[in-house]
């Protein structure tokens, strides 16, 4: 090591993460620090860069069930979240023993099944949108959180099932083998040993499928007619509309969407973070 | 404890035979060992007795029950794999507590157990940790509790020792052996390794190509090998193996190899030899059975010297014979040098002699 010498490149480096981090943070920061401004100060100009009378008012007024805004946005809210756990818990009821027996099991056909599962992935989002309409208004699915679950499964599916079979090819078959032998079932030996050393890859893939449901816009826009349907990205886009001009309420609402999502981050991350690298690089 | 018996196995994959009609009795407490070189379908036996796969065809019974479609938790046999296969998120307690747990041990027996197994192993101090933070011979001692706490009817092992260093495996082997003593326990032990299984198994079964060569005690196998494949893989270094060209002659037989040299054989060998096919054998010889001359006497052949290689106690000397090499042992005092003129004398009541085209042995009967 070189001692006083500045290293150009190490400068640079920090300079650019600086940079992807300010870029990342402050309109967040900017969005916080508007929700709690009161409309007035929220439209000034110059703007006012640090609220002088700060208020939770935005937020009692969104959560409150008695007020007419209230009660919309937390309708947008319980939708969002059904929609969400639903395709959640689905996906990871069907991703686990797919990606278990695509990793284990030799089947006629399980090459070709495999890619087919990766075969959605290779098309845009949208060029499915009017094919699915179709299908779910033949289905009578229309305006109902089902053609949501059903249309964020097909698309959350493919990944979590290849990010869980990574798992799987991880763990060494002999694991279940010495469980099978040691008294376990195939099913017991799944449960007791192959579960819960691929815990941090369903919990991975949990995440995933829950923030693509609750952040979805374009298919939640189209499939959703009833204002008593809606979730929440949707709903949003209809009080920006409705109070164009209710910039704090607008902020408060986004803040609040974001918080379940962060949590769930903050809480998790080691998991994810690990699900990722191990996925990703097999030993 | 049980006995052990395979009738007419059979395991395919596809068209592909893994397992090719393999019938082998593993008595009450012995120990035996699947031997062969990788691929040999030793591994794919001890599968199919421990139920991991689906026999082809054949049947398969310990004790005196059928097991072939029995699940491997049903056939109350315990197995020790190559890489140990330790539950990473157990502790060692509870690793060596699964077992008795899926059979619903009440807690003060498993508690019981478990110890006692951690105390005939000495890993009592480990009980707390998980394997990633044990050493390799500590994870084997913690695998190898795991099958012990639960007094299984047979013990299968899989190459328990190859992921271990040179030192501790021959530390390992002698403890396994004693293990085994102790117990009188039931033991199948798969390797590749033709030494493990010379040195610690009663009988050992040598395989090649799925299908089984011989069976029978380590000094048997080693002493009068079937055919070929086991003459050469059994023992180390392996027993050097000519081709030669069988001539009758007044007084009975004598081999010719390319490059002219020529070796007259005892009565009985030229009986065995005369019974070649064609008239071709291989002859067999381990390294300790041929005799170094410096100077041409009778019944010899001369030769000269390939290469010498001291190992400490022992030097092996790579002699040409016609134009193939045989290896031979000499005492460490012995000096020579490359290209050194020798005369070879084989040890005629321990020549192996084989069909050139069958590659079995020929005996004299």
């Amino acid at each position: 090591m070189k001692v006083g010498r500045i290293d150009g490149w190490r400068v640079g480096g920090w300079a650019f993460l600086t940079l992807l981090l300010l870029f990342a943070v402050l309109p967040m920061a900017w969005m916080l620090l508007t929700s709690v401004k009161t409309q007035f100060a929220a439209a000034q100009y110059p703007p006012e860069w640090w609220p002088h009378h700060p208020t939770l008012q935005n937020y009692t007024r969104l959560l409150s069930p008695s007020s007419d805004v209230g009660q919309e946005f937390l309708t947008y809210m319980l939708n969002s979240l059904w929609v969400s756990s639903a395709t959640t818990v689905i996906g990871v009821i069907i991703a686990v023993p797919a990606a278990y027996a695509f990793s284990r099991f030799r089947f006629p056909g399980r090459e070709t099944l495999f890619y087919a599962v990766l075969l959605r992935n290779m098309f845009p989002g949208v060029v499915f949108l009017i094919p699915l309409f179709i299908m779910m208004r033949t289905l009578r699915l229309v305006n109902t959180e089902w053609s949501l679950i059903l249309t964020y499964l097909t698309f959350g599916l493919p990944l979590s099932i290849w990010l869980l079979k990574g798992f799987y090819d991880n763990i060494p078959p002999q694991l279940e083998q010495a469980a099978r032998i040691d008294g376990a079932s195939r099913f017991q030996a799944f449960i007791r040993v192959v579960m819960p050393l691929s815990s941090p890859g369903i919990i991975a893939t949990a995440i995933y499928s829950f923030v693509q449901a609750w952040n979805e816009y374009i298919y939640a826009l189209t499939f959703l007619t009833g204002k008593e349907k809606l979730t929440l990205p949707v709903g949003l886009q209809q009080f920006f509309t409705e109070y164009a001009t209710d910039w704090p309420g607008l902020m408060a609402a986004a803040f609040i969407m974001s918080v379940p999502v962060v949590t769930m981050f903050l809480i998790l991350q080691r998991y994810f973070v690990r699900a990722l690298a191990e996925g990703a690089v097999k030993s | 404890m049980a006995q052990v018996r395979l009738d007419d196995v059979v395991k395919t994959y596809g068209s592909v035979p893994a397992v090719d009609h393999v019938s082998l009795t593993v008595n009450d407490g012995e120990f035996v060992a699947l031997v062969g070189p990788s691929g040999c379908g030793k591994t794919t036996t001890l599968n199919l007795i421990a139920g991991l796969l689906e026999l082809t065809s054949g049947d398969i019974f310990i004790g005196d029950r059928l097991v072939n479609d029995l699940d491997p938790k049903d056939r109350d046999i315990a197995m020790v794999f190559q890489n140990y296969a330790l539950y990473p998120n157990k502790t060692v307690f509870h690793n060596l507590a699964f077992p008795l747990k899926m059979r619903k041990l009440s807690r003060a027996a498993i508690d019981t157990k478990v110890r006692e197994a951690a105390r005939v192993l000495d890993i009592t101090h480990l009980l707390g940790r998980r394997p990633r933070e044990l050493s390799g011979g500590q994870q084997q001692r913690v695998a190898l509790g795991r099958a012990l706490v639960r007094d299984p009817l047979v013990f299968l092992m899989d190459e328990p020792l190859s992921n271990l260093d040179a030192k501790l495996r021959v530390q390992m082997r002698s403890e396994l052996k004693r293990f085994h003593q102790d117990l009188n326990a039931t033991v199948i032990y798969v390797t590749h390794d033709q030494l493990e299984a010379v040195t610690m198994a009663d009988k050992m079964a040598v395989m090649r190509g799925g299908a089984l060569q011989q069976y029978d005690a380590p000094e048997r196998v080693f002493a009068n090998p079937v055919n070929t494949f086991v003459a050469g893989f059994v023992g180390s270094p392996a027993m050097s193996l000519v081709n030669a060209q069988v001539l009758a002659t007044p007084g009975g037989a004598a081999l010719q190899g390319s490059g002219g040299w020529r070796c007259d054989l005892s009565p009985r060998n030229a009986r065995a030899a005369l019974a070649a096919s064609d008239g071709s054998a291989i002859l067999g010889a381990r390294h300790s059975t041929i005799m170094l001359h410096a100077q041409d006497t009778p019944g010899t052949i001369p030769s000269r010297v390939y290469t010498v290689e001291p190992t400490g106690d022992i030097t092996y000397v790579h002699v040409f014979l016609g134009e193939s090499f045989i290896i031979v042992s000499v005492t460490p005092d012995v000096r020579l040098r490359a290209d050194q003129p020798v005369w070879i004398e084989f040890d005629q009541e321990r020549l192996h002699l084989f069909d050139a085209t069958t590659e079995q042995a020929l005996r004299a009967d």
